[in-house]
């Protein structure tokens, strides 16, 4: 019974188990993680204080108190919330229970279970690494019941030379473990928290601070060259209906499914990975030509996806820069000339002041831009509110805003001046990663630009803000990140500050770059993606799959047992080596050195055998006693021994 | 070993052939199998595999697999914590029937590795743990009911380290053979009378032996006669004699023995024996077809129970 009342083992399970449910605080609610530490803590105490743990009915009452406590957070009987809870509670409350290793054993195994659903939550290669070490205690755990002298740093050890000689099978299973997509039925649903992400709908007069969330979108390798910066324009919901204030998306979404615009240019091909989303878009370089199921484009021709958003996903995916939409349907001219009433004198008067009413739509933009460039306006990220007039006021007042602004009110000039014009949202630019080649594209990097419609053109982007703030398209940089307050500054800062500046960027990029290949190779190796893999590899079938994966389990057992069990012969001490070649020797003369015997008693016993080899064992005895246990012994001792041993006849 | 031993089953737990010398551990003796929970860890993975499926959940499934592989080679470390060890076969002392006889197992780690929780059996187990290049000398017990030769059954070592998910067992099997006498008998039976007239009067079993005087040691008396008082003192070595016991000689005989059956009577004739030999009285021995002249020594003594055991 000393291995369920030793202390070093209950320690040791009780650290592994608090820091196997450490990360769960951000999944879990407040109440069940406080019961939990708190339980851990008694059973903690309770180590040098046995007197003070609860008894059966304490047990009991506790039971109760998680049970009501389950039941107050309740979340349904199945999935990965209620499971998780389940099973964190009834690790709290299996602590008090410990009579037998059996119990030790159990609650083990329920950390690992633990384990394993904290991978619901986040699959970071972080998280993955802070899993490995606390399997590496729970081994060590069990190593510790395992051995009736525990010491710690000896379990430690000896877990994690079991896990570092377990990976590389752990890998070739996981690599051509045929992977089966459970079948829908078996798919528990699950709410998610809602992300902060583009909307389909936008008000810029309602907001005096854009966030700046630094999270990830997507991820975009292209095959060949990249599109300049200037051309980086990530298309996402097209808003066409407005009040004047609040811009919403077009009922009908229907028309043009069939419409192919003509390309022209080069083409960019590239693999885009979405992070999961709450949204079923997929936002392509503008605009995308070639794409395959789950992906269809819709009448504004954004990408939309068939499949649950709520799992990363890779699409390959080509685009053109340049393309030409055609003709205007009727619904889409109503809809991009829709205006919530008669504009007022003012924007009139703004409008024929540009050559809006007798110019071409060319010199009308060409004009307003200018105007934009020129009257003043500026870029801001927390522009002053505008609940009435949004436009006005923006356009005659305050002339401070960021891209929705200008978006906005460029289409509502140009549909004053009859041009059909309507709001693109989506992202621009993106941070190359030198380091992987890939562009990370960041919830900073949302953005809002106008689409008009000329004739023999089709839609064609105009992007507002580029006029007042070309560096937020056109420089491979966030201005977000940089802009403080109203005004933004791009002047090179003292020395070390941009040195420190490059190499935090540097770190970043190289840990973007790991992070890119992890979730692309590990977190998305998906039945689709190991087919496409194994083939590469020319495995093509299942059945191959599972031949290879039992003869390269069977190889690297092989490998492995060959460095585990060889060093039967090691001897760490080399003149005993040499001895022992010595009585091998003599054994194969029909005498044995008894495993206590000593060097002398050995040779004496042999001497009376073998009179006539009387001096060479007693040269080889006596060298060899110096070297085992004298202290100046020297290497050419050895070499004597050696030559000596290899010369001994009988 | 013959093709047909190698595929005994009994080998699986009983071990091969019984033998006097050295056995080293190698795979051809030791055997690994799953325990309860290694059959409960493998649920314990399948548990995961169905979690990493139901959610897709490519982490979990590496957990499960990193999981399946720790199983797997753990089989490699049970083999490592037994093989290589040297089990030789010790000494034993003969004992009374009903008592334990004790055989020595020395048990040598020639290797570089230390030896965790080793478990060895007999009748009951005994956990040792042995250091890198070390040894330990374990006595083993294995209780007697009848007199007679003794024979040990097989000895087990075993190991769950590291994990406890296996254990490796070796049987190994040892010629323990050992003596063990009758039992001496309870009854506190005055010595029979004998047929000789000098010793008519007879003796009791205590008090009879009145202190007499010393004498010179001589290579004959038993340990048990030397005054060690004299011999403390650095006075020389002396012997106590006791009244009358330098005229006295008795005769164990089978035939004056009382008792309902043989085993009652030669667990007497035992018991008289060992008397006689603490007391130090000359007697002599027969059983039918044996006979030992008059006599008190360790060596005497030990030819009586040697014929009583295997009488």
């Amino acid at each position: 019974m000393n291995i369920v009342h030793n202390k070093n083992n209950l320690i040791f399970l009780l650290c592994s188990i608090g820091l196997i449910v450490l990360p769960h605080f951000r999944n879990l609610p407040a109440a069940i993680s406080a019961f939990f530490y708190l339980l851990l803590g008694w059973r903690f105490i309770g180590i040098w204080k046995q007197n003070w743990l609860p008894g059966k009915p304490g047990i009991f009452l506790l039971s109760v108190c998680g049970l009501a406590l389950l039941y107050s957070q309740y979340q349904g009987m199945l999935g990965r919330d209620a499971g998780t809870r389940l099973f964190i509670a009834a690790l709290a409350l299996k602590l008090f229970e410990i009579r037998s290793e059996r119990d030790l054993y159990l609650i083990t195994y329920l950390a690992f279970i633990v384990a394993a659903s904290q991978f619901l939550y986040e699959q970071s290669l972080l998280m993955a690494a802070y899993i490995l070490f606390v399997c590496c205690v729970l081994l060590a755990t069990l190593i510790s019941i395992n051995s009736n002298k525990p010491q710690t740093g000896a379990a430690l050890k000896t877990a994690f030379t079991i896990i570092v000689q377990a990976l590389p099978m752990a890998v070739v299973l996981f690599i051509l473990f045929p992977r089966i997509e459970a079948p829908r039925w078996m798919l528990f649903n699950e709410r998610h928290q809602a992300k902060s992400g583009l909307s389909d709908s936008m008000e810029p007069g309602s907001i005096t601070s854009l966030g700046m969330s630094d999270e990830l979108v997507f991820r975009v390798k292209f095959t060949g060259a990249l599109p300049p910066p200037a051309q980086r324009y990530w298309r996402g919901p097209v808003l066409s209906r407005t009040d004047g204030k609040h811009w919403t998306q077009a009922a009908n979404m229907e028309f043009r499914q069939l419409d192919k615009p003509v390309f022209k240019g080069l083409s960019y091909q590239y693999t885009l990975l979405m992070e999961p989303q709450d949204k079923k878009w997929v936002f392509a370089l503008d605009m995308p030509a070639e794409y395959s199921l789950p992906l269809s484009r819709n009448a504004n021709y954004q990408l939309i996806t068939s499949a649950y958003p709520d799992k990363r996903v890779e699409y390959k995916i080509t685009s053109y820069t340049q393309y030409n939409t055609g003709y205007i349907t009727h619904a889409e001219y109503e809809d991009a000339t829709q205006l919530p009433g008669k504009p007022s004198g003012k924007i009139k008067q703004l409008v024929s002041q540009l050559h809006g009413f007798d110019g071409t739509p060319d010199i009308f933009i060409k004009n307003l831009l200018n105007h934009f460039r020129t009257q003043n306006f500026h870029y801001t990220l927390t522009p002053p509110l505008m609940e009435e007039d949004p436009i006005e006021s923006f356009l005659f007042k305050t002339r401070y805003g960021f891209c929705s602004h200008y978006a906005a009110a460029f289409v509502y000039l140009m549909r004053t001046a009859h041009i059909p014009a309507r709001v693109v949202t989506g992202y621009q630019g993106g941070e190359l990663n030198k380091i992987g080649g890939f562009l990370e594209i960041r919830q900073a990097d949302a953005h809002a630009w106008a689409e008009v419609w000329l004739k023999n053109r089709g839609w064609t982007r105009v992007d507002s803000t580029a006029a007042v703030a070309p560096e937020r398209v056109e420089r491979n940089i966030n201005m977000e990140r940089f802009v403080s307050g109203n005004a933004f500054s791009l002047a090179p800062t003292s020395n070390t500050a941009q040195e420190v500046f490059n190499w935090l960027k540097q770190a970043r990029q190289l840990w973007g770059n790991v992070d890119y290949n992890w979730q692309r190779w590990v977190i998305n190796y998906d039945n689709r993606n190991q087919a496409r893999f194994l083939s590469s590899l020319g495995i093509p079938d299942i059945k191959t799959m599972i031949y290879w994966m039992i003869v390269i389990t069977a190889l690297l057992t092989l490998v492995l047992s060959w460095f585990l069990l060889h060093q039967k012969q090691k001897n760490t001490d080399r003149a005993l080596r040499i001895y022992n070649r010595f009585c091998k020797k003599i054994s194969n003369r029909g005498l044995l050195r008894g495993s206590g015997e000593g060097a002398k008693d050995f040779a004496e016993r042999i001497k009376i055998k073998f009179p006539e080899s009387k001096g060479d064992i007693d040269q080889i005895t006596e060298i060899f006693i110096k070297l085992h246990y004298g202290k100046n012994a020297t290497s050419d001792d050895l070499k004597a021994l050696s030559k000596y041993v290899a010369l001994f006849k009988m | 070993m013959t093709l047909k031993e190698r595929f005994r089953l009994s080998r699986f737990y009983r071990g091969e052939k019984a033998t006097d010398k050295p056995v080293i551990l190698n795979h051809r003796r030791i055997f690994i199998l799953p325990t309860h929970r290694g059959f409960n860890f493998a649920i314990l993975i399948a548990l995961i595999l169905l979690i990493a499926f139901v959610y897709n959940n490519n982490l979990a499934y590496l957990l499960a697999f990193l999981l399946a592989s720790i199983f797997f080679i753990s089989i490699l470390h049970s083999y490592k914590s037994l093989a290589g060890l040297i089990l030789e076969k010790g000494q034993s002392k003969r004992v009374f029937a009903g008592e334990a006889v004790g055989f020595k197992v020395n048990i040598s780690n020639p290797l570089d590795i230390e030896r965790y929780n080793l478990q060895i059996t007999l009748q009951d187990s005994k956990g040792l743990t042995i250091k890198a290049q070390n040894k330990a000398c374990m006595t083993l017990y294995s209780s007697t009911q009848r007199r007679g030769w003794h024979t040990a059954g097989t000895v087990t070592i075993s190991s769950t380290y590291p994990l406890g998910l296996f254990r490796a067992w070796s049987p190994v099997q040892f010629n323990f053979k050992e003596l063990v006498y009758p039992k001496p008998s309870k009854l506190e039976l005055p010595f029979p009378e004998n047929s000789s007239s000098e010793t008519l009067q007879g003796f009791r079993q205590k008090g009879a032996d009145d202190f007499y005087g010393l004498r010179e040691y001589q290579s004959s008396d038993s340990i048990k006669q030397i005054h060690w008082k004299t011999f403390a003192k650095g006075q020389g070595v002396f012997s106590k004699v006791y009244s009358g016991e330098s005229s006295t000689e008795i005769w164990l005989n089978y035939g004056h023995t009382p008792g309902h059956d043989t085993e009652q009577r030669l667990s007497q004739l035992c018991r008289w024996v060992l008397d006689a030999e603490s007391i130090g009285v000359r007697y002599g021995f027969s059983l039918p077809g044996f006979e030992l002249s008059p006599d008190n020594s360790l060596s005497h003594t030990k030819k009586c129970l040697e014929a009583l055991a295997l009488f």
